[in-house]
């Protein structure tokens, strides 16, 4: 484990380990195993802003549903050497109320992304990153444009005209990743077993990761704490 | 003439002109000092709120200033494409593989930015306040990496002052934010050097000082050297070098100051400057009339004076005293003064009249006291007199010459003090040597009044009444008209009275007979046209009253007579002059 990239704000700094033993599955010997657990935000990021700055806040969502719904901006996922096969899907990123939403998305290589305008006011999603430079440029309400992915990588995703407005899609050449829930919880499935590196990654807060070995056909538990602790 | 005046003082008008012009500029200097020190304490007052009172707006406008910057750095904070590279790029970094690729990508969206903003540094550091990439002149004080401590975590959107590369900063922060998250700040940030403090100064239109930490760290070339931050903080007005000078903070961030300092003393000089020549321009005006009412006041006073003057030497140099002195009519005093000048003139006169009179008297006293000497010359002085005026009358001569001939005739025999009573009284025939004595006679009477001066018209008479026309006469032997008239009629009267009067030797000639001898004589020993007149007198005046000399205008006999009759004279000759 290191130590995540950013300082954080001493003043949030609690550890939070929440482990709930979930029930086993069934062992199966060459089955895929699975992997379950929770992550938890031990404190707000420190580049949280108290005040919205230049600009008045047009969020129309609360802060304390924006504070939980932090937990579904964390990917999980197994680092692997290797690219494996896996299905191309197709996702939505809807920009409403200039929001992304979601704001991060976890996706294969070679997946689609979509992103449907449902604001009033034009959108115009486009991005610098490395893994995917596109700019999809103007188009209104009801409008969509999509862009496929075929890097894996950290693609950040902004509107040109409008500068809060963010989005995230980390591209995955496997299939073992998911995105936490709400409640902080996730699941990965498929994996055979053996021993991984799990990590799990927040766009500002970094990345813990954790080793963990899959036997075959059980459940392994793991718990995330964002950001951690020096040991 | 008068001599010229010998003495050193200063003449009457440069004294009047002196003192009053003295006078006049003492007060008028007086009253420009009090006044211009009055009128300056007011303006170094005035100007000195006049000071305050524009730094303070500059205060106002100056935190605008920053406000509106820190509006525009706001602004600059919402640029979508460096936020977005800004944020992409630090996430990525995060994430371990930076993409270089999109600093050029940001470090040319600042300098652009820099160079519309005319910013002398635009940076963008992370929420460690280390610099990521920075635009405009200054930037290679904002190195990439490099970590700006102030920087560091801030929420602060207001001016901080930073140190970056070792230069103090003026710094404004604004955060980027992408949602409700901080990803880092735009700083637009201008150096707190010369250039600033100079650049404020002309703005201000005052000095200006930077103190940081309590120091000066910069300041416009007119700031006095020797300042100290602590004099600064107060913001009271003091002294330095002579100078008042007003404090007004313009700007305050944590440790960092900037002052406007103005010089009451340089503004106040500007205003006084004009009064200063108004002043002296009414100053010199009023030295000009002051001189110039002094000089006439002067001229006034000594105008009569140096009359009185010339009047008094042209009397002292003519003995001259009959000619009053004239009233000016201008100043009192000095009419006044011309008034006792001529009341003692006349005194004068009057003492001199009396004193000649009384000469005159002696003298003729002495005259008749040597008629007295001899009987049969008794009384012959005053008849010769007498009979020598009516002839003179009768002839026409006027009656000065008339008075004259009058005393002349009076005095003709006063030589003979000098001669022996012996040789006078003799009765019998004169020895030759006797009769040159008795000769000398009329020089001797000359002699005896020629120290009187107011005897001195008199001599000819007495000198020359023994002359004949025929040059036979004694003393000089003068010929004809080379005889003054007066000396020729006082020649025959004497001759008469001498003839008609009885001697010890021989009774006296009846008139007829004496005047028979007269006509006789008439041409050679005698004038003929005084023999004539002689004999008209006789005929007209003397005959009809039995041949008798009236010698009533004789004055001898009682010389206040003669006295008041000089007197009267002197004052018909000063008729049109004031009497005092």
């Amino acid at each position: 484990m290191r130590q995540a990239p950013y300082p954080i704000a001493r003043r949030l700094l609690a550890a939070l380990v929440a482990l709930a033993p979930i029930g086993a599955a069934a062992a199966q010997d060459a089955a895929p195993g699975r992997i379950t657990g929770t992550v938890s935000l031990a404190s707000a990021s420190s580049r949280r802003l108290a005040t919205p700055g230049a600009y008045p806040g047009r969020r129309v969502s609360p802060v304390s549903e924006r504070e939980a719904s932090e937990l579904r901006n964390v990917v999980v996922f197994v680092r692997l050497s290797g690219a494996q096969a896996a299905p191309a899907a197709r996702v939505v990123v809807r920009q409403t109320d200039e929001e992304f939403v979601p704001h991060v998305v976890a996706i294969t290589r070679g997946s689609t992304v979509e992103f449907p305008n449902d604001d009033i006011v034009f959108h115009n999603v486009f991005s610098l990153s490395r893994a995917a430079t596109f700019d999809l440029g103007r188009y209104r309400k009801g409008a969509t444009r999509s862009v496929t992915f075929t890097r894996p990588g950290i693609v950040k995703v902004y509107c040109h005209l409008h500068s809060h407005m963010s989005a995230l899609v980390r591209v995955f050449d496997h299939p073992h990743f998911t995105v936490a829930g709400g409640d902080g919880r996730f699941t990965l499935d498929g994996l055979p077993p053996g021993s991984y590196e799990i990590v799990a990654w927040h766009e500002r807060v970094g990345e813990a990761h954790t080793a963990i070995t899959v036997a075959s056909g059980s459940a392994s538990q793991v718990a995330f704490s964002l950001p951690l602790k020096d040991p | 003439m008068t001599p010229p005046l010998r003495s050193a003082a200063p003449r009457l008008v440069v004294w009047l002109t002196g003192v009053s012009f003295a006078v006049i500029g003492g007060v008028l200097a007086l009253v420009f000092v009090l006044l211009s020190w009055q009128t300056r304490a007011g303006i170094v007052t005035a100007a000195a709120a006049e000071l305050e009172r524009s730094q303070q707006w500059f205060a106002e406008i100056e935190s605008r200033r920053a406000r509106e910057w820190r509006l525009q750095a706001m602004t600059l904070a919402e640029n979508p494409t460096l936020k977005a590279a800004v944020d992409t790029y630090l996430t990525e970094t995060a994430a371990g593989a930076p993409p270089e690729e999109l600093l050029p990508t940001i470090d040319q969206e600042l300098a652009k930015l820099a160079e519309v903003l005319d910013a002398q540094a635009l940076a963008v550091v992370d929420v460690d306040g280390r610099v990521l990439s920075a635009g405009g002149p200054t930037s290679p004080d904002w190195r990439r990496g490099q970590l700006v401590p102030e920087l560091q975590h801030t929420d602060a959107t207001i001016g901080a002052a930073v140190v970056a590369a070792s230069r103090l900063y003026l710094a404004t922060y604004v955060p980027l934010t992408i949602g409700a998250d901080r990803v880092g700040a735009i700083v637009s940030a201008v150096p707190l050097d010369v250039a600033y403090a100079e650049g404020l100064a002309s703005g201000a239109r005052a000095d200006v000082a930077v103190v940081h930490d309590g120091r000066i760290v910069a300041s416009s070339s007119g700031v006095p050297p020797g300042l100290d931050g602590a004099r600064l903080a107060r913001q009271e007005p003091f002294e330095a070098d002579g100078e008042l000078l007003v404090v007004r903070r313009l700007m305050a961030v944590n440790a960092t100051h900037t002052y406007a300092i103005s010089s009451v003393t340089q503004a106040a000089a500007v205003a006084t400057a004009g009064l200063t020549r108004v002043f002296l321009g009414v100053g010199l005006v009023a030295l000009v009339l002051a001189g110039l009412a002094s000089a006439w006041m002067a001229r006034l006073l000594s105008r009569p004076i140096a009359r009185l003057t010339t009047s008094l030497a042209h009397m002292t140099d003519t003995r001259d005293l009959r000619q009053p002195l004239p009233r000016d009519g201008v100043i009192l005093e000095l009419d006044a003064l011309a008034d006792r000048f001529n009341a003692l003139r006349a005194a004068v006169l009057q003492a001199e009249d009396e004193s000649d009179a009384a000469y005159a008297g002696v003298i003729g006293a002495l005259a008749a006291a040597l008629d007295a000497r001899d009987p049969y010359t008794a009384g012959h002085s005053q008849r010769v007199a007498s009979l020598a005026v009516l002839i003179a009358e009768t002839l026409g001569m006027p009656g000065d010459a008339c008075e004259t001939l009058r005393l002349g005739a009076l005095l003709h025999d006063v030589g003979k003090i000098g001669i022996n009573d012996a040789v006078l009284r003799k009765t019998t025939r004169l020895t030759s040597e006797e009769f040159d004595h008795i000769k000398m006679h009329p020089v001797l009477g000359a002699r005896i009044l020629q120290p009187l001066e107011f005897l001195r018209p008199h001599i000819p008479v007495v000198e020359l009444h023994h002359e004949r026309p025929d040059g036979r006469g004694y003393p000089h032997g003068l010929v004809g008209d080379a005889i003054p008239l007066a000396a020729r009629i006082a020649h025959v009267a004497d001759a008469f009275d001498a003839m008609t009067s009885a001697r010890a030797y021989r009774p006296a000639l009846p008139a007829s007979h004496a005047l028979e001898e007269l006509r006789r004589h008439a041409g050679s020993d005698f004038d003929a046209r005084v023999v004539e007149a002689m004999i008209e007198v006789w005929d007209a005046r003397l005959a009809p009253v039995g041949g008798v000399v009236s010698i009533d205008p004789l004055p001898f006999r009682n010389p206040s007579d003669y006295i008041s009759s000089v007197r009267s004279r002197a004052a018909a000759r000063d008729s049109r002059l004031v009497a005092s």
